[in-house]
């Protein structure tokens, strides 16, 4: 008896992916595929498909035990609480047309952390029991609450692994917020969508405001290096912008890595840009079109390596289980347990979208308060549907141990978790994303495969990225 | 090089082990105390009676695990104090004949299973122990035994065991399962992906076949492996197609090493057959590193000095040869990454060492 945990997925130029349920592939010409389909496979078939583990053999104990753990290691277990996403303030001195979590004016009262969030907050970190620990400050603008970001801080100092990441909008930097900045435990992650015009659009709006906040990314730059800061791009897929712009907007400051984010339906944008919602075939192929230009650019200049994050997240997916952390895109996707939200009123959320819905009064999914636990019927409801892997049509996917699942996703889209898989925005992207990944890794293009190389930190470029049965 | 044996003489006639202290500092019952020296020796005191060693001061000895052998009038000095690279031979033993085995194997085995016990009980706190042989698996009940008792007592100690991983079976699986076995991982090679070449390299029939029942158990046991693969002319040019295999079938792995010849041994005298010089043709070990990282396996060359290995792949060299046995030219002297590099083991032949270094 033999066992052949495949699944198959014809790809648009004629050829087969096969891909078994740990994750090992392979690409199948037609040849070989008549063959499988009519049991008439070679022995030189099956040597090959037993030596790459798709066909495990009764007596080949090893292919077994080798399998099963390969399986397993495609599951990701829930760690201990060590990454906390919390929101000193909703208010903001911006106000961007696509806010996802619909933040309040600068003067507003309310919106801050209380004294008894705060001293929750802290108490939180003192019973932590891990030795390492990830805070990012959202907001609103953190930045405006600089108290409440030192008083964490001092709390955490007992953590030899620590980082702060602080989100803000760099509009206004002051010595108070620089002797924060100065910390070698802090970085930063801002928003930066092109150039002035394309950042302007939709965020700083008027010419000091825009202006304002270049001077400030080349300041923080230029004294901490590159790798102090991160940023993000939001893209109005209706009007994005040139991908050379765009790059090149990122390369002036010394950024290699690029999120190309759609913007989100969430908050305000869902009611000030509802196509937001799905991205159609237009948004997917300025998706390519930019992998293209990153991977032109990348031969053309060896010097630096240009990456788009969630394309190499994929792509490292496929080949590196286990190896980064992105919660993002994982499965299952344990909410609530190893990293929380919490909001400016205490609020616990199991993801900063999470906390957008209940802020847009879609829905309110959070799981408990900072103050008195989130170990809630309310978590446990959400975890009992944050697996792909008793999805009907994820079950029949090649690229299920590579994907993730996203409840929140779908209920910021639909308003439910049960629509059929391939009729979600989140399945859209992540069957284009994998097809691409699996278009590049087998073309036999150099300038290709050396970006693949450089994506995946590999010494030098392979002989193949995957085995080809003709 | 650093003298692991000294000579010795001593009062008693069993053969005894005993922590030596030079300073009069937390007395345990197993130490000995330094009663006099010089430059030439020591003469320490302890339960077994006086013992006076030769050939290295009180200050070297000063906290060395040892053992006494009076009527071999030898003393061996087990755990060096301070050392990262300590190593216990439990048996000389073996049931494979590698073609480039450093430590040719003998017939009798010498039983001193209780003796090292004791030495890894006076195990300085969070040492790494290693084990090794001819096949130290040849004695699993004892392995193990003497493995679990001490890492009862001492959760504190790690060990790292040298074997050819043939002499496991299924009803070892929930023993190895056990939580102190966190703190042991299993060195174990394999030379070739094709059964009949490793099978030729370790010179016994039917061995990698038994290697893979014992891969599959230690999979199964939650075992810590570091996979090795020394580098001989007949696997030269099969890395590649090895690091599929691994890939494919042992991505379980701590780290693989791939590991150059060492010029001692069965090795020495078979030096122009086996050793494969990887300035002239690194492709296919730099091709095995890159299928390896692609695949998420840890690898590492292992003595390769630095400046022999082409620069995108000089991260995967690390210093490791023990520092008993290492050495390095004399134009090493001027490199920035003497540190980071393994150097050379001492019986390596110096004018091959010598014309071969640049440094970086």
């Amino acid at each position: 008896m033999s066992f052949l945990p495949l699944r198959s997925r014809a790809l648009p130029d004629g050829e087969t992916i096969f891909v078994n349920d740990s994750g090992r592939f392979f690409l199948g010409a037609d040849g070989f595929v008549g063959r499988l389909i009519d049991g008439a496979e070679t022995e030189g078939d099956r040597i090959s498909l037993r030596a790459g583990g798709h066909l495990i053999e009764d007596a080949d104990s090893l292919a077994f035990a080798a399998h099963r753990r390969a399986v397993a290691r495609r599951i990701a277990p829930a760690a201990p609480l060590d990454y906390l996403i919390l929101v000193p303030t909703l208010r903001c001195n911006l106000d961007c047309s696509y806010c996802q979590v619909s933040r309040v004016n600068i003067d507003r009262a309310g919106f801050d952390w209380s004294e008894e969030t705060l001293a929750a907050v802290l108490a939180t970190i003192d019973g932590l029991a891990c030795d390492r620990l990830k805070i990012e400050f959202q907001g609103g603008e953190p930045t405006l609450r600089p108290d409440l970001l030192r008083a964490v801080m001092e709390k955490a100092e007992r953590f030899a692994q620590r980082q702060f990441v602080i989100c803000s909008n760099l509009q206004h930097i002051d010595d108070e917020l620089l002797a924060i900045f100065d910390r070698p435990d802090v970085f930063i992650s801002t928003s930066l969508d092109g150039d002035e015009v394309t950042h302007g659009r939709h965020r700083t709006k008027d010419a000091e405001t825009t202006s304002a906040f270049f001077r400030n990314l080349r300041f923080i730059v230029d004294r901490y290096g590159p790798s102090k800061v991160s940023a993000l791009p939001t893209i109005n897929a209706a009007t994005p912008p040139a991908a050379d712009d765009l790059i090149d907007a990122y390369v002036a400051y010394g950024m290699d890595s690029i999120f190309l984010r759609p913007i989100n339906y969430q908050g305000f944008a869902r009611k000030r840009h509802k196509q937001a919602r799905e991205q159609d075939e237009a948004w997917r192929s300025y998706y390519e079109g930019f992998i293209h230009r990153l991977i032109a650019r990348n031969w053309a200049d060896q010097d630096r390596v240009l990456e788009e994050t969630y394309f190499s997240i994929g792509l490292r997916r496929i080949f590196q289980p286990g190896r980064e952390r992105h919660v993002d895109l994982r499965n299952p996707n344990p909410m609530g347990y190893d990293y929380i939200v919490v909001d400016h009123d205490g609020a616990v959320y199991p993801t900063d979208e999470a906390r957008m819905l209940a802020r847009s009064g879609v829905i309110d999914l959070s799981i408990g308060t900072i103050e008195m636990g989130w170990d809630s019927e309310a978590r446990e409801l959400l975890n009992s549907h944050a697996t792909n892997q008793f999805d009907p049509a994820c079950m029949r996917c090649v690229y299920q141990p590579y994907c993730g699942r996203d409840p929140i996703d779908d209920l910021a889209r639909y308003g439910r978790i049960d629509m059929p898989r391939h009729d979600t925005a989140f399945c859209r992207r992540h069957m284009h994303l994998f097809d691409l990944i699996f278009r590049l890794l087998y073309t036999d293009c150099e300038k290709v495969r050396y970006s693949l190389a450089q994506w995946l930190r590999l010494p030098s470029i392979p002989d193949s990225f995957g085995e080809v049965m003709a | 090089m650093i003298p692991l044996l000294l000579s010795a003489e001593a009062e008693a006639d069993a053969p005894f082990v005993t922590r030596l202290r030079a300073t009069g500092t937390s007395m345990h019952s197993a130490d000995a105390s330094l009663v006099e020296s010089d430059a030439l020796g020591a003469t320490f005191a302890g339960k077994s009676g006086l013992f006076a060693i030769d050939g290295a001061t009180a200050d070297d000895l000063d906290g060395d695990v040892v053992l006494v052998r009076p009527q071999a009038g030898r003393v061996e000095r087990l755990l060096r104090s301070g050392s990262p690279h300590n190593t216990l031979l439990v048996t000389e033993r073996c049931d494979q004949l590698c073609v480039m085995c450093s430590q040719p194997p003998k017939k009798t085995h010498d039983d001193r299973f209780d003796l090292l016990e004791q030495a890894c009980l006076l195990a300085e706190p969070d040492t790494l122990i290693g084990i090794s042989g001819g096949e130290p698996t040849l004695y699993k009940d004892q392995l193990l035994g003497m493995v679990e008792r001490v890492l009862t007592a001492r959760p504190d100690l790690r060990f790292h065991i040298l074997t050819n991983a043939q002499h496991f079976d299924a009803d070892d699986i929930s023993r190895l399962r056990a939580s102190l076995y966190r703190q042991v991982s299993w060195g174990i090679p394999l030379y070739a992906a094709e059964p009949a070449l490793h099978d030729e390299i370790v010179g016994k029939r039917g061995a990698f076949a038994q290697l893979e029942e014992g891969f599959a158990h230690l999979i199964m046991a939650g075992a810590r492996v570091e996979l090795r693969t020394v580098l001989v002319t007949p696997n030269h040019h099969a890395l590649p197609d090895l690091a599929r295999y691994v890939a494919a079938r042992l991505q379980f792995v701590e780290a693989w090493s791939i590991m150059q010849l060492e010029n001692i041994g069965f090795a020495k005298g078979r030096w122009s057959n086996l050793y494969v010089d990887h300035r002239a043709d690194f492709r296919p070990i730099g091709m095995a590193l890159t299928l390896a990282t692609l695949h998420n396996v840890r690898a590492q060359l292992f003595n390769f000095p630095r400046c022999t290995v082409p620069a995108d792949f000089r991260k995967y060299a690390i210093a490791s040869i023990s520092d008993w046995k290492r050495k390095f030219a004399s134009a090493c002297e001027a490199c920035r990454e003497q540190s980071q590099c393994s150097g050379f083991f001492e019986w390596h032949p110096d004018d091959h060492a010598e014309t071969c270094v640049e440094p970086l």
